[in-house]
């Protein structure tokens, strides 16, 4: 399904929150590497994706609803096997109705699990002022405790994006420090001028949150995304 | 707001003839603002109408040489700017003649428009808007002070100079600033090529002004006092042109939240977190500065500090404790200090005295200047530090303490003195920066300060301030740098 697509469906449901499935859709389209996430509405459709795609993976509960998934038992880690992956189906989506009966579940979503990578975040919010801005920070504390992060206007240039980069507080923290590798600084560079185009060409997405990214000596991916329409 | 019949050429056009005008009116003049208005336009050269129809204030007027009309519709001949001092009440008819007769710019004195938040005033300031995009009437305001134009002669304060070699621009969305900037700056050496108070913007936004000011030749460096323009992306979209071509420095007020709140009730501008701020303006290449004072030393520092991107400084103080002190002031900005080369030390060591003194870098002059104040051997250390490769900027500070009772009794040492540092200003490459403490005695550094201006030197009061101007310079001159 195209970016218009999506929008359109989630439109036509009354939705402005997009499912983490539908955002990595949009995202992935645009051109920004996420983990490729499927949507299974039964134990067996999850198992299947599951082989599909490799263990272990993660299962995330799928629900406009829901917005703090780990808060309701909506997510499981490291499914090793098609049995494993089956049961947390099951376990999801009964826990999820426990916690919020109203919800409206649509099934689960199935990705491989990412291996571990330097934790960081980047979004797009629109200010009052300036329309949409970019963000870029630190996974975790730094970004919600220390409020380290930095921001740059729509539509960036390639200087921006490495002044949004190096600028944090934390930026040691990705060049690599006690033998750590640094990570790869130009693959998220790439993401966030990439996600300036996606901002520019759709004025109808208001925020937009990419997080965690896991950056790695060789790329950087998005593990989890929301996009939220206007 | 927006929505003027122009293209960007004609635009600015009419702006110039605004700030160049052939005749000026007067609307509304009163002697309950001190005929503020016609006193500020005495030193414009050609004709300045006013308009006034109460009896005894046309009389006051026409006493006061000024030739008084009972309308806009009855002057002799066609004026490019108007300044509207009257009721708010009456300002849609004011502004209609404007239109009618076909005047090229109108600035609202007349406040108690949008900024009161009240459906009155809010509508009356829709009302002359309309009227003036519908006949490509330039509005400027309303809730303003309008035009400062040194060489036209056209003022909004009786205290300005007049002046035709100025070459500071500067927006602001306060009178108070506009008019400050242009005395104080004026004390400092910053003349102005022409300022505006914006007020409300109904019509001409913060970005037409900067636009204007950047294709203005007289204007090499523009500074603004902002509180929130009124079309933010188009304001970043200006900025980021201007910024590429001549430096732009921003004041920008409220920026904390009590401050942002004041804002509000001021020009009822939304806020911008300050983060996303401060971002804003680095990526436009703007400069920040957080005061009317910072602001007019940034402008010193650009206009009259020789462009450098390098950051080592050579730093000179008269005493012990000042060299520790300056070295602090310019480490703390992110510039170094390094060692000089061993050249320059052995050039040192034949003259320098370092009994009560010493020649690292910084240089503690006190026993080779200040002792007996021996001009000469300022030009001797600034050579050594103008040849030495190690040093791209130099940092001077004057010891006004030890001039206090020789400048009394001889004032022409702050000329012999002056006269050396603007000497070896035009024959180096380097940036230079003074630094005269107003300390005890207030009038012997201003005295000094006057002889420094004189001849261009950009000084500042303190260490910390003569650091930071000239460290947001060099990040200036560094962004330039870069985009080419």
């Amino acid at each position: 399904m195209s970016i218009a697509d999506v929008i359109e469906r989630a439109r036509a449901q009354g939705r402005r929150v997009l499912t983490e499935v539908e955002s990595k859709q949009v995202l992935a389209e645009a051109g920004i590497p996420v983990v490729p996430a499927r949507l299974a509405t039964t134990a067996q459709e999850a198992a299947a994706a599951a082989r599909e795609l490799g263990f272990p993976v993660v299962l995330k509960v799928v629900s406009p609803d829901i917005v703090h998934k780990t808060d309701v038992g909506g997510v499981r880690l490291g499914l090793a096997s098609a049995e494993e992956v089956a049961q947390a189906f099951q376990d999801i989506v009964d826990s999820a109705r426990r916690h919020v009966p109203q919800a409206r579940i649509e099934g689960v979503s199935v990705q491989p699990q990412a291996r571990p990578g330097v934790e960081v975040i980047l979004g797009m919010s629109k200010d009052p002022q300036f329309g949409p801005v970019l963000m870029f920070g630190l996974g975790g504390i730094l970004v919600e405790v220390l409020k380290d992060v930095s921001f740059r206007i729509v539509p960036i240039a390639p200087r921006d994006a490495r002044e949004m980069v190096r600028e944090i507080k934390a930026f040691p923290v990705l060049e690599g420090y006690r033998g750590q590798p640094p990570a790869d600084l130009e693959a998220l560079e790439r993401m966030l001028l990439r996600l300036s185009d996606f901002a520019q060409a759709h004025p109808e997405v208001e925020e937009l949150d990419l997080n965690p990214v896991f950056a790695y000596p060789d790329g950087a991916v998005a593990v989890d995304a929301r996009v939220l329409l206007g | 707001m927006g929505g003027l019949p122009y293209s960007p050429e004609e635009l600015r056009a009419r702006l110039d003839r605004a700030f160049n005008p052939r005749a000026v009116a007067v609307v509304g003049d009163k002697r309950a603002n001190g005929y503020l208005w016609l006193n500020s336009m005495r030193t414009f050269q050609g004709p300045v109408y006013s308009v006034q129809i109460d009896p005894q204030e046309a009389a006051a007027i026409a006493a006061m040489g000024f030739a008084n009309y009972a309308s806009l519709r009855e002057l002799p001949g066609p004026v490019d700017y108007v300044v509207c001092a009257v009721p708010r009440q009456v300002a849609p008819r004011i502004v209609a003649d404007c239109a009618e007769t076909g005047a090229t710019a109108v600035a609202l004195f007349t406040s108690g428009f949008a900024e009161t938040e009240q459906e009155e005033g809010v509508r009356l300031q829709r009302e002359i808007g309309d009227i003036a995009r519908r006949s490509g009437l330039l509005l400027i305001g309303p809730n303003c002070m309008g035009i400062y134009s040194p060489a036209a002669g056209v003022r909004h304060s009786a205290e300005q100079e007049v002046y035709d070699d100025g070459r500071v621009a500067f927006i602001s969305q306060s009178g108070t600033h506009c008019i400050n900037f242009s005395l104080v700056g004026y004390l400092h050496g910053v003349r102005c090529s022409k300022t505006v108070s914006v007020g409300n913007c109904e019509l001409l936004d913060i970005p037409d002004y900067l636009d204007y000011f950047l294709h203005d030749p007289a204007t090499e460096v523009i500074a603004m006092y902002v509180e929130g323009p009124r079309d933010g992306r188009r304001f970043f979209q200006v900025l980021q042109e201007a910024a590429r071509r001549k430096p732009v420095v921003v004041w920008k007020g409220g920026v904390t939240e009590p401050g942002a709140r004041a804002v509000y009730s001021h020009t009822a501008s939304l806020a911008t977190a300050p983060q996303v701020w401060r971002a804003a303006m680095r990526q436009a290449g703007a400069i920040e500065a957080d005061s009317l004072e910072e602001t007019i030393d940034v402008v010193k520092a650009l206009l009259y500090a020789r462009p450098t991107t390098g950051r080592r400084m050579g730093l000179i103080a008269m005493t012990g404790g000042q060299s520790v002190v300056i070295t602090d002031a310019f480490a703390r900005e992110g510039l170094e200090v390094p060692r000089l080369s061993q050249r320059s030390y052995d050039r040192l060591a034949s003259f320098f005295n370092i009994i009560g003194g010493s020649y690292r870098n910084p240089l503690d002059a006190g026993g080779t200047v200040a002792m007996g104040f021996a001009v000469d051997n300022v030009r001797r250390l600034l050579e050594v530090l103008d040849d030495d490769q190690n040093v791209d900027a130099i940092a001077f500070e004057v010891g006004t303490g030890f001039l206090v009772r020789r400048i009394r009794q001889d004032p022409a040492l702050a000329e012999s003195l002056a006269d050396a540092l603007a000497r070896f200003r035009d024959g180096s490459a380097k940036a230079l920066v003074t630094v005269v403490h107003p300390g005890h005695a207030e009038d012997v550094s201003a005295q000094i300060r006057a002889r420094f201006v004189e001849r261009g030197l950009p000084v500042f009061a303190t260490f910390q301030q003569a650091a930071r101007a000239l460290r947001k310079a060099i990040d200036y001159w560094r962004f330039r740098q870069e985009l080419e």
